[in-house]
């Protein structure tokens, strides 16, 4: 294999963890070892390579584009088991049923966790911020806003957070029950949001344990007595890990289950996923 | 059997991705997010029909693809190929250039590459497929993958060196939240 054979063969060479195991490239990469030319274009190429792939991979998508995939494919989901009317009609009283026994007892499954978890970070990562009802750099107005609005709330926000400035709050309803969205403005400008609602409202659902992404979100839940809170941020992760893990362990009381640290608990994830589309009027409203 | 697919966690995984592929082909931000959802779409619909979960992605990116150029015979806009033979002789080897380059440069020098080579190189540098997953979504043999693959770096690389400029920025899609 001459020169010009190889480097056409190298062009096609990713890295070692992907293509080293390829007996294609085999001979092209033992040739390096007697001819320091190759060697040398290929160690370029492979920068190249490299700095090519860095500068695309910081091309973002738009931050509610993988919400909207989702929606779409779960309206999908929806039309892709249409039955035909004959059985519809049979169905209805099944379903008649069902609705029946869902609303006498309220039991609700994972399902409706991950539809708030959607629903919430649609709100949340609206392009240029969520919408507020009342726009504050002062926590103890929008706690009192809260409060007036009958919207859950943390009254126990963490000394470090107490001292940040909010961008504002909204007080809402999901599927009945009441929530709160409060904005904290971090030091860097990014936004760190807190979601209340009541635990009743994800009914008989677990929530699963652990910080993870959504996108370029991460994203932590955690009981706090009666109380769902969700933490959103775009933050980087270890930041928000100190901030949420010294939040937990700074309000813990009363607090279920946090990372596995003693006497803070409660975290939930969101595992790669994020919300459908839209869901973000103001005051009182519904997502 | 094959179990349905985790359409979620697919999506998770390569939206980005598609979405950069997407971008790349049509240069326009709302295009691309249309050709991303549109793609994950057709997934969702034909998932019955995805016989082996391994290709998955290069099928994503091959109906992508396909969504984009029937776009663009829908709209008789498909451009002439203009060949640049200058390029392919041409040899830089200041790497110091290409690293102060940003995202906006390198896809504008992407987007400079012969056609034939073009689509090759995005499939390589966006999407991470490998050469065989490229062969197989352009429907080519693996030696004219490796020889585009070959030709179009040298095009890419010159043409980097000529319009790398650190003050073009690239108009992002998605800016971080702040209020």
């Amino acid at each position: 294999m001459n020169s010009d054979a190889a480097k056409e063969i190298l062009s096609a060479y990713r890295s070692a963890d992907r293509d080293g195991a390829d007996p294609i490239f085999h001979e092209a990469l033992n040739q390096m070892e007697s001819d320091s030319e190759l060697k040398k274009w290929f160690e370029e190429q492979q920068d190249l390579d490299q700095t090519i792939r860095e500068k695309l991979a910081s091309i973002e998508p738009p931050a509610d584009l993988q919400a909207k995939i989702l929606a779409r494919i779960r309206g999908e989901k929806v039309r892709r088991f249409a039955l035909p009317q004959v059985w519809l009609a049979a169905a209805a009283c099944l379903i008649v049923g069902g609705i029946a026994l869902f609303y006498s007892t309220r039991q609700r499954g994972p399902d409706r966790f991950q539809e708030f978890k959607s629903d919430a970070m649609a709100m949340v990562s609206v392009q240029g911020g969520p919408a507020l009802d009342l726009k504050t750099p002062d926590l103890s107005e929008t706690q009192t806003y809260l409060r007036d609005h009958q919207a859950p709330r943390d009254d126990a926000i963490p000394a470090r957070l107490q001292s940040m400035e909010t961008a504002g709050c909204r007080a809402f309803v999901w599927k009945d029950y009441p929530a709160s969205l409060t904005c904290f403005r971090l030091p860097d400008g990014l936004l760190l949001h807190l979601v209340v609602i009541d635990r009743k409202a994800m009914g008989n659902a677990n929530i699963p344990v652990g910080f993870k992404s959504v996108g370029d979100w991460h994203v932590m839940f955690q009981q706090k007595g009666e109380m769902l809170m969700m933490w959103a941020t775009q933050a980087p992760m270890e930041q928000f890990k100190q901030m949420v893990v010294k939040a937990g362990w700074e309000g813990a009381k009363g607090v279920r289950g946090i990372l596995g640290v003693k006497g803070v608990a409660g975290v939930a994830a969101v595992q790669s996923e994020a919300p459908p589309e839209g869901a973000s009027r103001r005051g009182g409203d519904r997502i | 059997m094959r179990s349905e697919l985790d359409l979620e966690s697919i999506v998770s995984e390569l939206y980005s991705p598609l979405y950069r592929f997407a971008f790349a082909l049509s240069r326009n931000e709302t295009q691309a997010a249309d050709l991303t959802q549109e793609t994950f779409l057709i997934l969702a619909k034909q998932q019955a029909q995805v016989r082996d979960i391994t290709k998955i992605k290069s099928w994503l990116f091959t109906t992508l693809r396909r969504e984009f150029l029937r776009g663009l015979r829908s709209q008789s806009t498909h451009p002439e190929v203009e060949l640049k033979p200058e390029h392919q002789d041409e040899l830089v080897t200041d790497s110091e250039v290409l690293k102060a380059s940003d995202a906006a440069t390198v896809m504008e020098a992407l987007a400079g590459v012969d056609e034939s080579y073009r689509m090759v190189l995005e499939l390589f540098y966006l999407s991470d497929l490998s050469y065989k997953e490229i062969a197989a979504t352009l429907d080519v043999p693996i030696g004219t993958v490796m020889s585009r693959l070959s030709r179009g770096k040298e095009q890419l690389r010159t043409l980097l060196a000529k319009t790398a400029s650190p003050s073009k920025i690239i108009p992002r899609p998605n800016s971080r939240t702040s209020l």
